[in-house]
């Protein structure tokens, strides 16, 4: 069964689905595309579900589907460390199987509820095929067996990010949240890359399952720079790449604006799915991340600033879906505590419960805001609960199981997360207190306390209390059709049981209960266990704390906006508008990057572009050329006679060059008088390059009746017996022309 | 016995009357004929060389050069021809196509 | 300066250089032409002294016979006295070219007579430039361009054959299709 399960199709069949959907489905009409939208998406389920089945029938076992035999592309630079073979194949392992389940049924009833929500729209086709898309790149990412095809995913669902962001491109609001988002992003996918680098360059391999081989983790702990290991470094790099992708200090701040999609957008890309692929990475990529304990306290560390922080935004937010995507983050924010606290198993189950309440969280804001002719403003709701039923009580189910009250899936994930932290020993850092784990986990609570609140405050702002908004808009409100209330409450179900799944151990009991655990490998199980006692006594805690939460939220929004809320608000002006403006996050990014990076840009248009290319090269070249040419213009006459006058000019020219400079001259030569010693220098001393190998002939009469001299060298000393005036001759033999040439030159030998 | 330079210096000076006839003369015929000169100039130069190197290959270049005039001569003759036939003229300053 | 150098260059300057210097002063074209031959008769006479025999033959020959006539012809074709035989336009870059050529040459003119050492011309054997011993090696060594060289004299008459037609010729030879209408196809005012 390992080799032969058609893995593939389980990408395949969505990615299909967008191909089909884009190139076709604006020519085939509504009912075609829905039909082929869900239909890929439900078959990747089914694909999934058995492929699931197969897993858990066998322990360790791992399906693995190539596309084709072969590299994507290799290069080899000598050494075989060095070379990188890319092939693309995908893996499914027990972590990735359960991404799949969720990623494709989840995924299904929101393909199933757009259908419904986004009937109206004019860009039906579209939507689904970039939702398709989006689930296709999805799987990929999940499903990559090793990290350039997981890369491939993750560029792939950020694409499908900001198109689907900026669905509605026509309004400026959302092309502009749709950038953001990706640019933002952009930066974290470096962080991506520059990991993918690190472990490349420590290890030589991409592939997961390489990097886990205990030769490749020995080859990451090795130093680095900077005191640091190379499996440090690339965690660090790596974790900034989930950080961009799972909106988290400090680059969370796409997320927010991200909600200018249409709402199904936002349940399935930005809050379900895409955003937990940093999780998911964390997960996949424990062994990197174990490696150095500096870099899990960290992640855990920004993991609870970020559920906090997101949380305290999230209790003033009044469109509903800003209030949801705070949640998301601070969400995604106790994940990270989960993965950074070891305790990978607690964060993937609750990565898992929350793609189900949270994206029913945003459904069912679909479903009011489609009701309320797309208003967005919880102040402007209110009473909703008898006009829309299923959708109140669903809500009502997701709202208990995010603030993690008993048997809803939120409390069993949250609550091991909390427990991961609380038992977490940080004393093997050096440099951290050992007390950080109680810390987060103190700050956890907090940050769970206000979600309670705050979700409660908008579930009592919309469905009790009495209506604020228009009434003509109230008159319209109207329970959503099935196919949207549907996929409602087959999530809330999720909600509701899902918790089940992870029940953890309290001393000797439920021992076996927790099938998360069990079904995960165990390397990803949380690293201590708290003793029974202790996991009782979280738990109260934990409830005791969401329901004060609750109950402070019914105290001040039960009915209506309390006077208790506002006076509140007002005694504490300060502080309130911080949180409403989101802490100037924005604006200190907008201060510190988008600002310099402007003028930056306009200095290159203006001086750079405008100035240095546009006018001194470009135009500058062309000023020169044409200048030039005015004046060479003259030069062409037509008149051959005058051409001529340049030919002749240029071999003159050539001629007294050769005559003058050249190195022919070798019969006329310098004599040296001093006493009665001679030196005789021929010219040409510096023989040409073509002539060496046959040198010139020198002889050499001095006229005082002795021998001549031959040689080959232009130099000769002669000393003279007698003084008076001599008659030198220098004859110059060229074996080359087997020509001899004769200079004579007087010379009067004497005291001066 | 002359020296070699005397037929060089001749030469030189032969060629630089066929330039100079080559450059002044409006008439297209005496402009050819100056071509005649430089290149009779150029076989003096070569022979000279070939006297002085005693190497009898110069004097199939001269030969080579001698025919090539002998074409020369025909073709430019007939271009002469030509042009005259067409525009009643051999005067080389009114034909400035080449400007264009 | 010894007698022979002396009897040459007084033969090179009335015949080789005042011919060729008639050559290029002369208004009328066939003084022109006549003033040519006698140069190369005389060049022909100086090849003698350089003991190249053969080629001094084909100066004869070739030049001052064939050449020649075809020069005599074309001027009797012509038939044109000039009224003005100095290019007068451009005439600054016309000295200017004068003045480099001539005083380059006549530079390096000075400058070979100035030569101080003298070439010794070795003793050369009897038959040396004599038609045999340039035929020797015109016919191994040379033997291709020799033979490209009488290729290329076949085309140089076909061209100038077809260069220098009439319409009219053209057709009765059955090169043209039809007569053109225009005479003076390449008139300046056609060219952009």
């Amino acid at each position: 069964m390992d080799g032969n399960f058609p893995l593939y199709l389980i990408p395949l069949l969505p990615l299909a689905g967008a191909a089909i959907n884009l190139g076709f489905g604006r020519r085939f009409g509504r009912l075609f595309v829905s039909m082929v939208g869900c239909g890929a998406v439900i078959l990747a389920m089914l694909v999934a579900w058995k492929a699931a089945f197969v897993l858990h029938g066998e322990e360790n076992l791992v399906l693995r589907s190539r596309f084709f035999e072969g590299d994507w592309f290799y290069a080899t630079e000598g050494v075989d460390r060095y070379s990188i073979h890319i092939a693309p194949g995908l893996l499914l392992d027990r972590l990735s199987s359960l991404m799949t389940l969720v990623i494709t049924t989840v995924g299904f009833l929101i393909h199933l509820y757009s259908t419904s929500y986004m009937e109206e729209d004019p860009g039906y086709h579209r939507f689904f095929g970039y939702l398709n898309l989006f689930t296709g790149a999805m799987l990929i990412l999940v499903l990559g067996d090793s990290m350039p095809v997981t890369f491939v995913g993750w560029e792939g669902v950020g694409l499908c990010s900001y198109l689907l962001i900026g669905f509605w491109y026509t309004k400026d609001a959302n092309a502009y949240a749709g950038r953001k988002a990706f640019i933002v992003n952009r930066v974290g996918d470096f962080g991506f890359l520059l990991g993918m680098f690190m472990v490349f360059s420590a290890t030589g391999t991409l592939t997961y399952e390489d990097i886990a081989q205990p030769a490749a983790i020995h080859q990451l702990a090795q130093p680095f720079h900077w005191n640091a290991a190379y499996g440090t470094i690339a965690a660090l790099c790596l974790f900034l790449g989930c950080t961009g992708k799972s909106a988290q200090i400090p680059l969370y701040i796409w997320l927010p604006d991200a909600m200018a999609g249409p709402t199904p957008v936002s349940a399935l890309i930005h809050a379900a799915t895409m955003v937990t692929a940093g999780v998911y990475l964390v997960a996949r990529m424990h062994f990197v991340f174990a490696l150095d304990p500096f870099v899990p306290a960290l992640v855990a560390s920004v993991g609870a600033v970020t559920a906090l922080f997101a949380a305290t935004m999230g209790l003033t937010a009044r469109p509903i879906k800003k209030i949801l995507a705070y949640s998301t983050v601070s969400q995604l924010g106790f994940m990270f505590i989960g993965v950074g606290t070891r305790a990978y198993s607690a964060g993937v189950f609750h990565l898992m419960t929350h793609a189900f309440f949270k994206a029913g969280l945003f459904l069912g804001a679909g479903s009011i805001m489609h009701a309320l002719a797309n208003e967005e403003d919880v102040m402007k709701m209110g009473g909703l609960a008898r006009k829309m039923p299923i959708t109140r009580w669903t809500f009502l189910i997701y709202c208990l199981a995010i603030a993690g009250i008993f048997p809803f899936a939120g409390f069993f994930s949250k609550d091991a997360i909390l427990a991961g932290a609380f038992t977490f020993d940080y004393a093997v850092v050096p440099g951290w207190p050992h007390w950080l784990g109680h810390a987060i986990y103190g700050v956890g609570l907090v940050a769970a306390f206000c979600t309670a609140f705050y979700m409660f405050r908008a579930y009592f702002l919309v469905f009790h209390g009495t209506y604020r908004g228009e009434p003509e808009v109230l008159a319209h409100a109207h329970e959503s059709p099935s196919a949207m209330t549907g996929p409602l409450v087959v999530l809330a179900i999720g909600s509701v049981v899902l918790g089940f799944l992870g029940i953890p151990r309290v001393g000797e009991h439920f021992a076996e209960w927790n099938f998360i655990d069990e079904w995960l490998p165990p390397g990803l199980h949380a690293a201590a266990e708290p003793e029974g006692g202790t996991v009782t006594v979280l738990m109260l805690v934990a409830t005791a704390v969401a329901a004060g939460g609750i109950g402070l939220a019914w105290s001040f929004y039960g009915k209506g906006v309390s006077p208790t809320a506002e006076k509140l608000a007002a005694s504490f002006r300060g502080l309130y508008k911080v949180l409403v403006n989101k802490y100037y996050v924005d604006e200190l990014y907008d201060l510190v990057v988008v600002r310099p990076l402007r003028k930056t840009a306009w200095f290159l248009w203006r001086v750079v572009d405008a100035f240095l290319i546009d006018l001194v090269l470009v135009r500058g070249s062309a000023a020169v050329v044409d200048r030039v040419g005015r004046l060479l213009r003259y030069i062409q006459s037509g008149d051959v006679q005058r051409y001529v006058v340049a030919v002749v000019g240029g071999a003159a020219g050539l001629i007294i060059l050769a005559t003058w400079w050249g190195p022919y001259r070798s019969s006329k030569f310098q004599v040296d008088v001093s006493g009665n010693d001679v030196v005789v220098r021929a010219h040409a001393a510096e023989q040409p390059k073509e002539t060496q190998g046959a040198p010139f002939d020198y002889t050499f009469d001095f006229g005082d009746g002795s021998e001549p001299v031959h040689q080959s060298s232009p130099v000769a000393v002669h000393r003279y017996e007698k003084l008076g005036e001599k008659e030198i001759v220098v004859s110059v033999d060229d074996p080359r022309w087997k020509t001899s040439s004769k200079t004579s030159h007087k010379v009067t030998v004497g005291p001066r | 016995m002359i020296p070699v330079q005397d037929f060089l210096v001749l030469g030189a000076l032969l060629f630089a009357l066929g330039v100079a006839g080559f450059i002044y003369r409006r008439n297209a015929l005496i402009v050819l004929m100056s071509v005649e000169l430089m290149l009779n100039a150029a076989n003096l130069t070569l022979l000279a060389f070939a006297r002085a190197r005693q190497d009898v290959r110069f004097h199939v270049f001269a030969f080579m050069v001698i025919a090539i005039a002998a074409a020369e001569a025909a073709v430019g003759l007939a271009i002469v021809v030509g042009i005259f036939r067409n525009r009643h003229s051999v005067n080389l300053d009114e034909l400035t196509l080449m400007k264009h | 300066m010894s007698a022979d150098r002396i009897i040459f260059w007084a033969f090179a300057i009335i015949f080789v250089l005042g011919g060729s210097l008639f050559t290029i002063t002369r208004r009328n074209a066939v003084s022109a032409v006549m003033s040519l031959v006698a140069t190369f008769f005389a060049l022909a006479v100086v090849y003698v002294c350089l003991s190249a025999h053969f080629l001094a033959a084909l100066q004869v020959l070739v030049y001052a016979g064939a050449i020649m006539t075809l020069f005599v012809f074309v001027v009797m074709v012509l038939n044109r006295d000039e009224m003005d035989p100095w290019a007068r336009r451009g005439l600054l870059s016309r000295v200017l070219g004068i003045g480099l050529s001539s005083g380059g040459l006549v530079g390096l003119s000075f400058y070979l007579l100035d030569w101080k050492p003298e070439v010794t011309l070795g003793d050369l054997p009897g038959e040396w430039g004599g038609v045999a011993s340039v035929g020797e090696v015109l016919f191994s060594d040379y033997l291709f361009p020799f033979e490209a060289i009488s290729l290329l004299l076949l085309i140089a008459v076909i061209a100038a054959v077809v260069v220098a037609r009439t319409p009219r010729q053209m057709q009765q030879l059955g090169l043209e299709e039809s007569p053109p209408t225009a005479a003076e196809p390449s008139d300046a005012g056609s060219h952009p």
